[in-house]
């Protein structure tokens, strides 16, 4: 019995390098680290072009997490710490980035970075993060206008559908399509505290639901309870899903269901970047707006 | 204040922490210094608070008294807050000692002086290189509400003679207005100054109710001039009749400051402030002012996360994103 327990929640890190910048030397190059709760994010800028990123996990040092991060979308490129001209942090660890320049908040870096994925018509995201959710208003230059994150409780983020995905033993990858292999869709589980919401899980595997329908049944509370902060902000039919969740369908599509909406599509874009992605593009003004002061 | 949790046996955790934390404040002794407690029932909150002090009481010859505010103001109104004042003045000289019509007018011109001190104080907030913090402004405030009103107004001449001679503060970010439930929390304030933002002006319980015109002093009765002129502000979400001229008072108040933002805490639970959303939101923001909406509670456990939502406001109104 020394079998290695599964960890149905680990979500794949990933690295991304693009093929067709090779001559970056003598470019203007920016960065922006994106720490958050769960996951952090590096992203590298060529002349305003995405060069490179990583996505892994936030270890339990935010710097070191950092760090890493870097690291490893630096790596195979050639390019070293130093060769970044301008860095900006953001996220919940925004100021334990060892190397950056500025820090700035992960809400108006999600702006600036869905303006980029989602193009600039987009005017509501929702970022859907660790621990927490954020329902944002923009222009469209990525400018917030107005914005409103969840209180106090992690209810509904992406560490409650990690636990879940462990409780039923489900990779968290597959929860989006089993949750939509039911003969009719469940009503949502009735606690959001994710605490709470195992204990009820448990209690209606007992009593003979099948694992699609308790997805089913979670992932439309989640969607039941963005969809109220996004009423409360501002909803617009040109919105979109930043941070994690958006790669669950099962909560995705259902949020499109409740609002009436259809999300926007991420041309391509790894939508956990966004935060890190929109403090590369701040970077640019900022180191404009640098050399302006002769610095 | 840290903990409410002696006060929560006796006030559900659905109530209004703010009285809650009144009461906590009572049970563990941090008024003790106070003979008399008077609730007023501008909301249902202070009324249970009034029962539980009362029940309590912890020294037989306290005072303790509730005292009933109208909700809308009209003539029926005055004429029953009127009374009411009345009523509190004879309970007053049952207690202690007689209050006399001239003793009032003394008092009123006392008070009417602290109005004008306050007025310049807040004056100092209004041009581009304001000379006082929020933060600064709020304790100032609470002190005067706290102490007595000749001693508060000798110190506060003193402190503004002081805050002329200052550097101007000119590294802010960002103009911003409180509004909302009743706030006394400076540190509360201080989150926003911290991230960049500047507090120049509110409508708050706790600081500018001093700013609004003097209390008419009328010779025969004067009684009757408090109850017109504290009636006719329109300083509180409680009052029925007065909602526009809330409004028109926030609207008017942000422009003679140059505010650019607009911090509206509700306090959890406050119906009040909670209903007066509805009268203001669209206003404010079709006045071409950042809105931001936050939930408070009294005891700031959370200022990492009001922090997050402060320094995104700033950054909201830095870089032009309000519509």
């Amino acid at each position: 019995m020394n079998e290695e327990r599964k960890e149905y929640w680990r979500w794949a890190e990933s690295r991304w390098t693009n093929p067709e910048i090779s001559d970056w030397q003598g470019r203007t190059i920016t960065a922006g680290v994106d720490i958050g709760s769960t996951s952090t994010q590096a992203v590298i800028l060529v002349d305003g072009e995405l060069f490179a990123y990583s996505n892994m996990r936030t270890g339990s040092d935010s710097p070191e997490s950092a760090n890493h991060a870097m690291a490893w979308a630096l790596e195979g490129t050639g390019m070293t710490l130093d060769d970044l001209q301008y860095t900006i942090g953001t996220g919940y660890g925004r100021v334990n980035v060892p190397f950056a320049d500025k820090c700035i908040t992960e809400i108006t870096c999600h702006a600036r970075g869905a303006n980029r994925i989602y193009g600039p018509s987009v005017r509501t995201i929702l970022d859907m993060g660790g621990q927490d959710c954020k329902a944002i208003h923009c222009d469209e230059r990525g400018r917030v206008t107005s914005f409103m994150m969840n209180d106090k409780c992690a209810a509904g983020t992406g560490r409650g559908m990690e636990a879940i995905a462990n409780l039923l033993g489900v990779d968290i990858g597959e929860i989006g399509d089993r949750s939509f292999q039911v003969e009719e869709e469940p009503k949502p589980v009735s606690s959001m505290c994710v605490v709470f919401a195992k204990a009820e899980v448990a209690a209606l595997m007992r009593s003979g639901w099948s694992k699609e329908m308790v997805l089913a049944a979670y992932c439309r509370a989640m969607a039941i309870r963005v969809c109220k902060l996004l009423t409360r902000n501002k909803m617009e039919p040109d919105f979109a899903i930043t941070g994690g969740i958006a790669k669950n369908k099962g909560v995705v599509k259902r949020i499109e269901e409740i609002m009436g909406v259809t999300a926007l599509e991420p041309q391509g874009y790894d939508t956990q970047i966004a935060g890190a992605l929109g403090a590369a593009i701040i970077a640019i003004d900022m180191l404009k707006k640098k050399r302006a002061r002769g610095g | 204040m840290v903990n409410d949790s002696n006060a929560e046996s006796y006030l559900s955790p659905f109530s209004c922490s703010f009285c809650r934390g009144c009461f906590e404040h009572f049970l563990d002794g941090t008024y003790d210094f106070l003979n008399g407690f008077i609730a007023s029932d501008g909301c249902l909150q202070p009324q249970r608070v009034y029962d539980n002090w009362k029940n309590y009481l912890k020294r037989e010859d306290d005072f303790c008294y509730q005292f009933n505010t109208p909700r809308v103001y009209d003539e029926a109104a005055l004429g029953m807050y009127r009374q009411e004042l009345a009523d509190l003045k004879h309970a007053v000289e049952r207690w202690a000692n007689y209050v006399t019509n001239d003793k009032l007018i003394e008092a009123i011109k006392v008070y009417n002086e602290t109005r004008r001190l306050l007025r310049e104080l807040y004056a100092l907030r209004k041009g581009d290189a304001p000379l006082v913090t929020g933060e600064e402004c709020l304790r100032i405030t609470l002190a005067s509400m706290s102490m007595r009103k000749d001693t508060f107004n000798e110190l506060l001449s003193a402190f503004l003679e002081e805050a002329r001679q200052r550097e101007p503060i000119t590294d802010y970010r960002a103009r911003l207005m409180l509004i909302g439930s009743s706030c006394d929390s400076p540190e509360y304030l201080k989150i926003f100054e911290d991230k960049g933002g500047l507090f120049v002006t509110d409508v708050n319980c706790y600081g500018s109710r001093y700013l609004y015109d003097d209390v008419e002093i009328d010779e025969k009765d004067p009684l009757a001039g408090i109850a017109r002129s504290y009636l006719a502000r329109p300083v509180c979400g409680r009052m029925c009749n007065l909602h526009h001229e809330l409004r028109d008072t926030i609207l008017e108040m942000a422009k003679e400051y140059n505010v650019e933002g607009v911090v509206y805490t509700k306090m959890k639970n406050c119906d009040m402030w909670g209903g007066e959303s509805f009268f203001l939101d669209d206003a404010i923001r079709d006045a071409g002012l950042s809105l931001l909406i936050l939930e408070r509670e009294e005891i700031t456990a959370n200022a990492g996360q009001v922090g997050i939502r402060a320094e995104a406001f700033v950054e909201m109104i830095e870089t032009g994103g309000a519509d």
